[in-house]
C-alpha cells in the first residue's frame, strides 16, 4: 500500500491560526508581552544608561590626568621623534608638554632660598580635561602670563609674601598673580620636594633654568579626539615613538577609580543579566500557563489530524510574534529609560541624554528579546507533543491528569527532548550572557551559576515539598480547615509548585544577590575612600623631627587618626636578575629611574597594600622584598627574581618576594620597593608622613608646622580626594538606583506568575462558594498558598544568593560576610509580596458567580 | 419548600442581550423529587442555579423556606447555600488537592459547628468508599468521585440536595449506583431533590417532571398515586 507524507501546514495558516489567538486572548498576552519589554528595556535602557554613565566617569578619570594619555621622560624629545609626534596631529590628537623640575625660589628683597616644584605648562592648552582652580578666581589662561606664576599657598605662608608680589626664579621675576588651589593633575605629578609654582613654557625658558643636563621631567599630555581610535592602539603608537618614556592612561590614573570602575561595569552587567533573565523566566511560565489552557484545543487538533510538528509551529509563530511585540515595547521603553534617567538625575549625575538612537543597541535589545523568548517558551513548546487527543474525549479531574503525579526525575527522565531543550535553555543563556556581559569574568560566572542553581533550586524545591507534605500527611486533620486546605494547595494535580517555587526562588535569588554584592561592593568602596583617608602628604620629614612633627599633629584641631609614616631611604637598581641596568632591555621605562629609586622598609604587611603573589617576608637564605605590581609589570620581575641594590656604601642582593598592589589611599601606597627593616639599618633616612586634615583646617595646619619646622613641605590633596570621593558616591547611587529597577521587573515577574494560576483557581472558588464557603474563608486558604509559596521561594533563593554572592565577590576580591538581615527581610518580603501580588492577580476571582461553572457543564 | 415567582434571566452576549429564563413560576413542596427536563440551551442549568442561589436572576424572585434569596449578599447566600443546599455535578467538582475524607469534611467545616469527622468517615463508608478515604481524586475512578461527591452534599444534612446531570459522566451501573443513592436519601430523610437530567428514565422516577423549553415551562406533569417505592 502506497502511503503518501502528509503535507505540513503552511506557515500562512499557522500565522493566521496563531495571530487570531493571539487577538482573542489580548489582555493574556499583555502579561507575556510586559515580560519581554522588560527584560529589553533593562538591557537597552539601562545598559545604554550605565555606559553613558560610564562614560561620565571615565571622563571624570580624565580629569585626574588632565589628559587621555601621558608619556613621561627625562630628555627632551629628539627631532625625528618630535616630528613623529606632531604626526599624531594630523589625526586630531592634542599634545602639550609640561615640564617639572625641582629648582630654587626666593624673594628679591629676602635672598634666603626656597626649595620649590616648578611646573611649566601651556595654559591655552593645559589641563586637557579638568581646571586648575585659582584663587581669586581665574582661568589659569588669563592669569598665567610669561611673566607671572601661580604658587601654592604653601609658599605664600613660607616666604611670608603675598598676591602680586615678584617671585624670582633663575635669572628672572616674576609676578605671583594667583593662589593655585587646585591643580587637576596632582597626583599623576611627581610627589617632589618644595611647593608648586606653575609656570607658563615661556616663562620656563625665559629663566635660564632649562639647559642640557638639567634635572627635568617632561610630561607629554595627549588629548583623543571623540573620533579617534581606541585609547589602546594610540598609546601603542606612542609607546613605539617614544621607547624609554613611561605612558599611562586615564584609565590607570587612580586604583580606587579604576577598580570602582570595574567593579560598576561588572555589577551593571550583572543587573541587566538579571532583568533579562527574570523578563524570560516570565514569558516561560506565562507560555506554559497558556498552553495548559490550550490544552483542550491542542487536543481536539490533534484529533482532526494536526501533528504535533503542526501546531508546534503554530506556536512558534505565536512565540515569534509575542518576542517581537515585546522587543518592540522594551526598546521604546529603554530608549525612553535612557532620555529620561540622565534628566531626572541630571542634578545628581553630570550626564546627558544620548543624542542619536543607538541603533546598535536597539537590534541587539530586539534580537535579545526575540532569542530569550524562544528559549524559554522552548520547554513548554515541547511539551504540545505530550498532549494526547483522547483528552477530547475523556477530561480529567484538572488538566494535570495522571502526569502531575510523575516525580520530576521521572518527568525529566521520560522526556528527553525537554532535557535537550533545557540544555540549549542554559547553551543559549550562557552565550546571551557572556555577549552581554562586559566582565567576562562575571558573564561566565554568572551563566554557570544560574544554570546551577537552577538545577539545585529544581531539586531543592522539589525536596522541600516532598518535606512539607510528609508533614501535611501526618497532621492534616489536626490543622484548621484552611490552613490545610491552603497547604494542600501547593500540590494541586498539575500545578508546577517546584516549578514555582524555583522560578520564585531564582527570582529572588538574582535579586538579593544585586542588592548583596552592591551592599558588600559599597562597603568596600567607602572603606577605601574613608573620610579618615590622607589627604594631606608632608615630604621631607628627618628622622629627628618626626616625632615632634607626630605630637604637633596629635595636637592640631582637625587631624584626624595618627600620622601615617614611611621611611625612605635612597638607592639605586644596579641589576636585574644578574644583568646590569646598562644591559637590561626595558621597554616604556625611561632607565633613569632607576638610578634614583625610593625604597622603604616594613616587618608586616602596611595598610592599603595587599599582597597579589607571594607571601610577605618569605624566610630563605637570601632577603626578600616586596614590588609593586607597576613596578614589577616595567621591571619583567616575578616572585623568586633578583635585584641587585645599592643604597649609601651598601649593596643588597634581594630577592623578590611578593608582588603587591596598593589602594593609593594610604601612605604606603606611594613606596615602590618595600624591604626588610634589617637591610635598611643605618642608611640615611627622610620620611613622608601623610594625614586626614578637615579641609577648612589645612591652612592651619600648614602655618603651625611650618614655624617648627620649616623644611617639611605640605602637599594638600584634599580637592582631588573630594572628586574621587564624589565619583565613588555617584557610583554607589546608580548601582542602587539600578539594583532597585531589576527588583521592580522581579515584582512584575511574580505577578505575571501568580496569575499563570488563575485558571485553576477560578474553578477552585467557584466549587468552594457553591459549598457555602464565604469570601474569608477563600482569602484565608489561598493567603496561606501564597504566603507559604513566598516563604519557601524566599527562603530557598536567599540561601542561593548568599553563595551566589560569595562565589562572585572573590571573583572580585571582595570580602563576604553572611548578611542575616538582609535575608531574613528579604524572605518576609517575598511572603508580603507573594502575597500581595497573588492577590492582585486574583482578585477578580472571589467575584467570580458560583453558576458560571455549571455553564461550563 | 422552594418557591419561585416570575424567574427571568438573561445574559450580554457582547452587544446582544439573550434571554435565558423568560418567567418561571414553580413550587417545589419539601421532601419532593423533581426532574427538569429540556434540549440543551432551555435554561435548565440556569434554572437550577438560580433556585440554588448561584446567581442573581433579573427579574423575579427565589424563595427557601419562605425567605427571599434572590437579593441576598455573597456571603448571607453563601451561609444558605451551605446550610440548605447540598449540590452534586456532572463532572463532579471535588478539590482536587483535599483527600476524599477532607473533601467531604469541607462544606461541614465551612458551615456547622462540632466534629464532622466521624459524620463523614461514615457517610464515606455508607456510599461503599471505607476503604478509599485518604485517596486524592484523580486516585478515584469516575463513579468513586461522584460518590465522594454525594457524601459532600449531605454531610450537613441539607433539606434540599440539588443536582446537575449527576450520572451523565457515569457508565450505567456505577449511575444507577449514584442515583439510588440520591433517591434513598430523598425517601429516607425526606430530602427535596432537584434534579437536572436528559434521561427520560430518571425522570420517570422522579414525582414530578418539568419540561423547559425557551426558557419557559413546556410541561409539568406530577405523577398521580406516585411513591418512590414503585420504581425500585
Amino acid at each position: 500500500m502506497k502511503t503518501t507524507v502528509k503535507p505540513a501546514l503552511p506557515w500562512s495558516v499557522a500565522s493566521r491560526i496563531a495571530w487570531r489567538e493571539v487577538h482573542a486572548s489580548r489582555a493574556k498576552f499583555f502579561f507575556v508581552v510586559l515580560s519581554v519589554a522588560i527584560g529589553v528595556a533593562a538591557l537597552t535602557g539601562v545598559r545604554g544608561f550605565s555606559e553613558s554613565f560610564q562614560q561620565t566617569l571615565l571622563t571624570e578619570a580624565r580629569t585626574i590626568m588632565a589628559a587621555d594619555l601621558s608619556a613621561r621622560m627625562f630628555r627632551q624629545p629628539s627631532a625625528e621623534e618630535d616630528k613623529r609626534l606632531n604626526d599624531l596631529s594630523t589625526k586630531g590628537i592634542e599634545r602639550t608638554t609640561v615640564t617639572e623640575m625641582v629648582t630654587m625660589a626666593w624673594l628679591p628683597e629676602n635672598p634666603q632660598p626656597l626649595l620649590i616644584s616648578l611646573k611649566a605648562v601651556d595654559p591655552t592648552q593645559y589641563p586637557f580635561y579638568g581646571s586648575a582652580v585659582l584663587e581669586p578666581s581665574a582661568s589659569l589662561k588669563s592669569v598665567l602670563t610669561d611673566s607671572s606664576v601661580v604658587v601654592v599657598d604653601d609658599l605664600l605662608v613660607r616666604l611670608h609674601t603675598s598676591i602680586g608680589k615678584t617671585l624670582r626664579i633663575g635669572s628672572r621675576d616674576f609676578r605671583i598673580a594667583a593662589v593655585l588651589v587646585r591643580e587637576p593633575d596632582r597626583m599623576s605629578a611627581t610627589m617632589s620636594l618644595g611647593p608648586r609654582v606653575m609656570i607658563t613654557r615661556a616663562g620656563l625658558a625665559n629663566t635660564g633654568l632649562l639647559q642640557a643636563g638639567s634635572r627635568s621631567g617632561e610630561r607629554f599630555l595627549f588629548k583623543l579626539p571623540p573620533t579617534a581610535s581606541s585609547i589602546a592602539q594610540v598609546r601603542k603608537q606612542v609607546e613605539q615613538i617614544l621607547p624609554d618614556a613611561q605612558v599611562t592612561d586615564f584609565r590607570e590614573s587612580n586604583p580606587a577609580l579604576t577598580q570602582g570602575l570595574e567593579r560598576s561595569t561588572g555589577l551593571l552587567s550583572l543587573i541587566c543579566l538579571v532583568a533579562m533573565v527574570l523578563g524570560a523566566t516570565g514569558v516561560g511560565m506565562a507560555m506554559r500557563a497558556h498552553l495548559q489552557q490550550r490544552i483542550d484545543v491542542l487536543a481536539i487538533m490533534k484529533s482532526l489530524g494536526a501533528r504535533s510538528s503542526d501546531i508546534l509551529r503554530i506556536y512558534l509563530f505565536q512565540t515569534l510574534l509575542l518576542g517581537l511585540a515585546g522587543g518592540v515595547l522594551g526598546v521604546i521603553a529603554g530608549m525612553g529609560v535612557e532620555w529620561i534617567f540622565p534628566m531626572v538625575l541630571g542634578k545628581l549625575l553630570p550626564m546627558r541624554p544620548p543624542l542619536h538612537i543607538p541603533f546598535r543597541s536597539v537590534l541587539a535589545g530586539l534580537g535579545t528579546g526575540v532569542l530569550t523568548t524562544l528559549l524559554f517558551c522552548l520547554p513548554p513548546l515541547l511539551d504540545i507533543r505530550n498532549v494526547r487527543p483522547s483528552l477530547v474525549l475523556r477530561r480529567t479531574v484538572d488538566g494535570g491528569g495522571g502526569e502531575a503525579r510523575l516525580s520530576l526525575w521521572q518527568r525529566f527522565k521520560n522526556s528527553r527532548a525537554e532535557g535537550v531543550a533545557t540544555g540549549i535553555v542554559l547553551l543559549g543563556l550562557a552565550g546571551i550572557a557572556s555577549a552581554l556581559s562586559d566582565s567576562i569574568v562575571i558573564g561566565k560566572w554568572f551563566a554557570i551559576g544560574l544554570a546551577t542553581a537552577l538545577i539545585v533550586l529544581l531539586a531543592l524545591a522539589s525536596v522541600t515539598l516532598r518535606a512539607l507534605r510528609l508533614i501535611l500527611s501526618r497532621t492534616r486533620l489536626q490543622l484548621p480547615s484552611a490552613l490545610r486546605h491552603g497547604l494542600a494547595n501547593l500540590y494541586r494535580p498539575g500545578n508546577q509548585s517546584a516549578a514555582v517555587l524555583a522560578a520564585l526562588g531564582t527570582g529572588v535569588m538574582l535579586i538579593l544577590t544585586v542588592f548583596l554584592m552592591q551592599k558588600s561592593v559599597i562597603q568596600d568602596m567607602k572603606l577605601s575612600a574613608s573620610p579618615s583617608t590622607p589627604n594631606v602628604f608632608l615630604i621631607d620629614i628627618s628622622t629627628q623631627e618626626l616625632d615632634g612633627v607626630r605630637s604637633l599633629l596629635a595636637k592640631q584641631v582637625g587631624v584626624r587618626g595618627q600620622l601615617e609614616t614611611l621611611p625612605l631611604v635612597s638607592g639605586r637598581i644596579t641589576a636585574v636578575d644578574g644583568v646590569p641596568t646598562d644591559q637590561l632591555k626595558l621597554a616604556n621605562f625611561p632607565k633613569r629611574m632607576l638610578q634614583s629609586v625610593a625604597l622603604t622598609w616594613a616587618d608586616k604587611e602596611p595598610d592599603g597594600v595587599k599582597v597579589l603573589t607571594g607571601k610577605w617576608w618569605n624566610h630563605g637564605p637570601v632577603d626578600s622584598l616586596a614590588v609593586s605590581e607597576h613596578s614589577a609589570q616595567r621591571l619583567h620581575l616575578k616572585v623568586g627574581s633578583h635585584l641587585t641594590l645599592v643604597s649609601g656604601e651598601r649593596t643588597l642582593m634581594l630577592q623578590v618576594g611578593a608582588i603587591f598592589k596598593s589602594d593609593g589611599q594610604h601612605v604606603y601606597g606611594r613606596s615602590e620597593f618595600i624591604l626588610q627593616p634589617r637591610d635598611l639599618v643605618g642608611l640615611p633616612v627622610v620620611w613622608y608622613g601623610a594625614a586626614h586634615v578637615d579641609g577648612p583646617k589645612v591652612s592651619a595646619m600648614q602655618r603651625s608646622l611650618f614655624a617648627a619646622y620649616p623644611t617639611v613641605t605640605v602637599i594638600n590633596i584634599a580637592d582631588v580626594l573630594d572628586t574621587i570621593q564624589g565619583f565613588v558616591g555617584q557610583i554607589n547611587g546608580v548601582i542602587r538606583f539600578l539594583a532597585g529597577f531589576s527588583m521592580l521587573s522581579g515584582v512584575i515577574i511574580l505577578a505575571s506568575s501568580v496569575a499563570s494560576t488563575r485558571f485553576r483557581r477560578i474553578r477552585e472558588v467557584v466549587v468552594l462558594k457553591t459549598l457555602g464557603a464565604r469570601r474569608g474563608h477563600i482569602v484565608k486558604v489561598f493567603s496561606t498558598e501564597f504566603l507559604v509559596l513566598g516563604l519557601l521561594a524566599g527562603g530557598v533563593g536567599a540561601i542561593f544568593a548568599n553563595l551566589l554572592t560569595r562565589i562572585l565577590l572573590h571573583k572580585l576580591e571582595v570580602v563576604y560576610h553572611v548578611d542575616w538581615r538582609s535575608g531574613l527581610v528579604a524572605i518576609l518580603l517575598t511572603a508580603v509580596l507573594a502575597v500581595g501580588t497573588g492577590w492582585i492577580a486574583s482578585f477578580h476571582i472571589l467575584g467570580q458567580k458560583p453558576l458560571e461553572i455549571l455553564r461550563e457543564e | 419548600m422552594i418557591e419561585v415567582r416570575g424567574l427571568k434571566k438573561s445574559i450580554r452576549n457582547g452587544t446582544r442581550t439573550v434571554e435565558i429564563l423568560k418567567g418561571i413560576d414553580l413550587v417545589v413542596p419539601a421532601g419532593e423529587f423533581i426532574a427538569i427536563m429540556g434540549a440543551s440551551g432551555s435554561g435548565k442549568s440556569t434554572l437550577l442555579g438560580l433556585l440554588a442561589g448561584l446567581d442573581t436572576p433579573t427579574e423575579g424572585q427565589v424563595l427557601l423556606d419562605g425567605t427571599e434569596i434572590s437579593h441576598l449578599a455573597e456571603d448571607e447566600l453563601a451561609q444558605v447555600r451551605g446550610r440548605k443546599i447540598g449540590f452534586v455535578f456532572q463532572s463532579y467538582q471535588l478539590i482536587p488537592t483535599l483527600t476524599a475524607l477532607e473533601n467531604v469534611l469541607l462544606p461541614h467545616e465551612l458551615n456547622s459547628s462540632g466534629d464532622g469527622l466521624e459524620r463523614s468517615r461514615n457517610l464515606l463508608r455508607s456510599v461503599g468508599l471505607g476503604d478509599r478515604m485518604h485517596h486524592y481524586p484523580v486516585q478515584l475512578s469516575g463513579g468513586e468521585q461522584q460518590r465522594v461527591a454525594l457524601a459532600r452534599a449531605f454531610v450537613v444534612e441539607p433539606p434540599i440536595v440539588m443536582a446537575d446531570e449527576p450520572t451523565g459522566n457515569l457508565d450505567s451501573t456505577n449511575g444507577e449506583h449514584v442515583l439510588s443513592l440520591l433517591l434513598d436519601r430523598n425517601r429516607e430523610t425526606a430530602t427535596t431533590l432537584v434534579l437536572v437530567t436528559h434521561d427520560p428514565a430518571i425522570a420517570d422516577r422522579a414525582d414530578r417532571r418539568i419540561v423547559l423549553r425557551d426558557g419557559l415551562i413546556l410541561s409539568d406533569d406530577r405523577r398521580v398515586n406516585h411513591s418512590n417505592e414503585d420504581h425500585r
